[in-house]
């Protein structure tokens, strides 16, 4: 297992509602799990709602693997002006 | 017999206290659209770039597009251009609400104001009346205020624009504001309404923007309201969090100014983001004309020592009173933007300019006694202060008052001033964004994210994704799809914020069958470009040259902490590139052959004896 840290915003906000507001929520994950398995086997939210998969502040790809420490930040389609 | 447009421009001159009235041409219209393009095509014929921007001579326009009013999906926008006091640019601001589309119902397309009134004025227009009346009982009113009195004295339903006390102290901050709360902020346009002494304009209209082929352009316009409302960013995020929703992301990316530009990551972020306004101080949604996306927060904060309310505060107005004077309380951040709100001055420039007055400060450039107490990042009780003392002009405000690049300037630290072309930066950085540091360094107003937002490129993937940090077809990206797009949106009189839902194609299958005129997209791109190019001479005749598409040094230095630590805004590589898309020479001043291709040759000969 390694551990990972996740904070959801905007919208997915609503998958943890008990969250505060950016809030960071330490997982323990099994190692080799990538961003999808992290979004549809433990967090149970459909890889469709995230627009900006960011993992230590880069958005990624979900076939990427995680690793010990990473910071994962989720998003829906959101933008501003 | 016009459609789409009223045909009508209003011309009121305070020095005569004359009104009169004008046809519109037709050839104008289709050659530069309306708002935007239309008023800065009326400027370039009315006024000499190359005079002051305080002069009388400088009028102030207000233009509507062919859109705003027809009921269309999110055509509200109006247009405020002249030559900028804050930057002595070419100055477009725009809004939103209600105050565009009721100049539309009373029949003008544009009004210019030339002249100074030697007492303080408001012009009341009720349909084809018009009366320039005396406004000493509302000189010093807040924006709100003065919408309360100017209803009491012409009509219950008028709709307003008007200058706050900001605006009356000719404060180079200083917007107009319309419909109590919302701003054409940026470049100093207020101070020019104040140096006209005009306080205010109502507007009463009863009339209703005749369609060329009402069947056809309501088809287009429900299409257009079913791609919006389909639309998860539009009709979701927007509706949900407004603007604010970005500053956790950008934050996230490491591409969010903080203490002057100084870093790209702020702290405090969490505590002043969209979602921490939502569960905190939002009230409700509220909606300009015709518009099914509601984006506008309605908020309050009802404890503590910054008690108030209003609208806001937008993505860019919780970044220039926030992370970037390093203040992470929301209440301190909302309270700073509703007093700029009451003043009528634009958020980004007064929290830029007091951030950079809090670096002076901080490194001993800037006396306390000078200041009057101590202005530290982070400090949310002095940030509150300051505004205030910014809107009134009071002690050290009226240093602030005229923004951060003549206090870096008048404090020996021109390199503090975090802009181009007298202009602050917004709320994405260069180091990170390659677009917007070339979109910064080459806007025609100075260093604005709404002439070319390229984070929707770099980030949302509209019209296609670019990685941030990518340089390769930059240049490209930054002229046409941003900068030329931009430029058409704005004249057309329709939100910019339906770009995310909707492209050029929906936009042009509604100003066909308004105007009756030949709209289409390969025009929409050269209309675009027409009006950047008549932009940039403007600038050029007004004494700007290619040594101003400059950023600060900072941003050309790599990036201290953050995710993106290392990065730098790379611009000098691009410039050459992107002056050749342009058709413009190696000094960036457009060819005798790009103005010939744009029917701008007559610019030819104004801008080479220049």
């Amino acid at each position: 297992m390694i551990e990972v840290t996740v904070t959801l915003n905007a919208g997915l906000r609503h998958y943890r509602s008990s969250l505060d507001v950016g809030e960071v929520m330490p997982l323990h994950i099994p190692s080799g799990t990538n961003l999808r398995e992290l979004l549809t086997q433990i967090l149970q939210i459909p890889p469709n709602q995230v627009a900006f998969p960011m993992v230590n502040g880069i958005k990624c790809a979900l076939d990427q693997p995680l690793v010990a420490g990473d910071r994962v930040a989720l998003w829906p389609p959101v933008a501003g002006g | 017999m016009y459609y789409g447009y009223t045909g009508n421009i209003l011309r009121v001159d305070l020095g005569t206290g004359t009104v009169s009235r004008e046809l519109l041409e037709l050839q104008m219209a289709e050659d530069f659209i309306g708002g935007r393009g239309l008023a800065s095509r009326l400027l370039c014929q009315e006024f000499d770039p190359a005079a002051d921007a305080l002069s009388p001579e400088n009028p102030l326009i207000f233009g509507t597009g062919p859109l705003t009013g027809t009921g269309a999906p999110a055509t509200s926008r109006y247009v405020v251009v002249c030559k900028a006091p804050l930057t002595g640019t070419i100055a477009c601001s725009n809004s939103g609400g209600f105050f565009g589309p009721e100049l539309k119902f009373a029949g003008y397309d544009a009004l210019i104001i030339q002249g100074e009134s030697a007492e303080p004025v408001y012009l009341w227009i009720d349909n084809r009346t018009v009366q320039i009346r005396p406004a000493e009982s509302l000189w010093g009113k807040f924006p709100t205020e003065t919408e309360s009195a100017l209803r009491s004295l012409t009509h219950p339903s008028a709709k307003v624009a008007c200058i706050g006390p900001g605006g009356e102290n000719l404060s180079l901050l200083a917007g107009v504001v319309n419909d109590g709360y919302r701003l054409a902020a940026r470049s100093g346009v207020g101070a020019l309404m104040g140096k006209k002494k005009l306080k205010a304009i109502a507007v009463h209209g009863t009339g209703s923007v005749s369609l060329q082929d009402p069947q056809q352009f309501w088809k287009a316009a429900l299409d257009m309201h079913q791609k919006i409302t389909a639309d998860p960013v539009s009709f979701g995020s927007f509706r949900a969090y407004g603007t604010a929703s970005l500053v956790s992301l950008i934050n996230e990316m490491g591409a969010y100014p903080t203490r002057n530009f100084q870093s790209d990551t702020f702290e405090g972020a969490a505590h002043t983001s969209g979602e921490a306004l939502v569960d905190g101080i939002l009230q409700r949604n509220r909606a300009c004309f015709a518009c099914p996306i509601a984006c506008t927060r309605v908020s309050e904060v009802k404890e503590g020592p910054y008690q108030g309310r209003g609208e806001g505060p937008e993505y860019e107005s919780i970044w220039a009173l926030g992370a970037l004077c390093g203040v992470a309380d929301l209440a301190a951040v909302s309270k700073a933007n509703f007093i700029c709100g009451d003043y009528g001055i634009d958020t980004i420039s007064t929290g830029a300019t007091i951030a950079c007055a809090m670096e002076l400060f901080e490194k001993g450039a800037l006396p306390e006694q000078e200041l009057g107490f101590p202005l530290r990042f982070g400090d949310a009780a002095a940030l509150v202060r300051a505004v205030e003392m910014t809107g009134k002009r009071e002690g050290f405000g009226d240093v602030l008052a005229d923004g951060s690049y003549r206090l870096a300037v008048r404090y020996g630290h021109p390199e503090f001033f975090m802009g181009a072309k007298k202009l602050e930066m917004s709320a994405y950085s260069p180091r990170v964004f390659q677009g917007m540091a070339l979109q910064y360094a080459t806007s025609n107003r100075g260093a604005c994210h709404v002439r070319g937002n390229t984070v929707a490129a770099e980030l949302y993937g509209i019209p296609r994704y670019l990685p941030p940090e990518a340089l390769e077809q930059k240049e490209e990206m930054v002229r046409r799809p941003f900068q030329n797009s931009t430029a058409f949106v704005d004249s057309t009189g329709i939100c910019l914020f339906t770009k995310f839902a909707i492209t050029h194609r929906e936009i042009c299958a509604l100003l066909a069958p308004a105007t009756g005129l030949d709209f289409n997209f390969d025009r929409s791109i050269e209309q675009g470009d027409r009006i950047w190019n008549l932009e940039r001479m403007f600038n050029l005749r007004a004494g700007f040259t290619c040594e101003d598409d400059r950023l600060p040094q900072r941003v050309s230095e790599p990036a201290v902490d953050g995710p993106r630590a290392g990065s730098r805004a790379i611009l000098q590589e691009h410039l050459q590139t992107y002056y050749l898309l342009r058709g413009w020479d190696e000094s960036g001043r457009p060819t005798r052959a790009k103005l010939e291709e744009l029917g701008l040759e007559d610019w030819w000969g104004v801008c080479n004896d220049a």
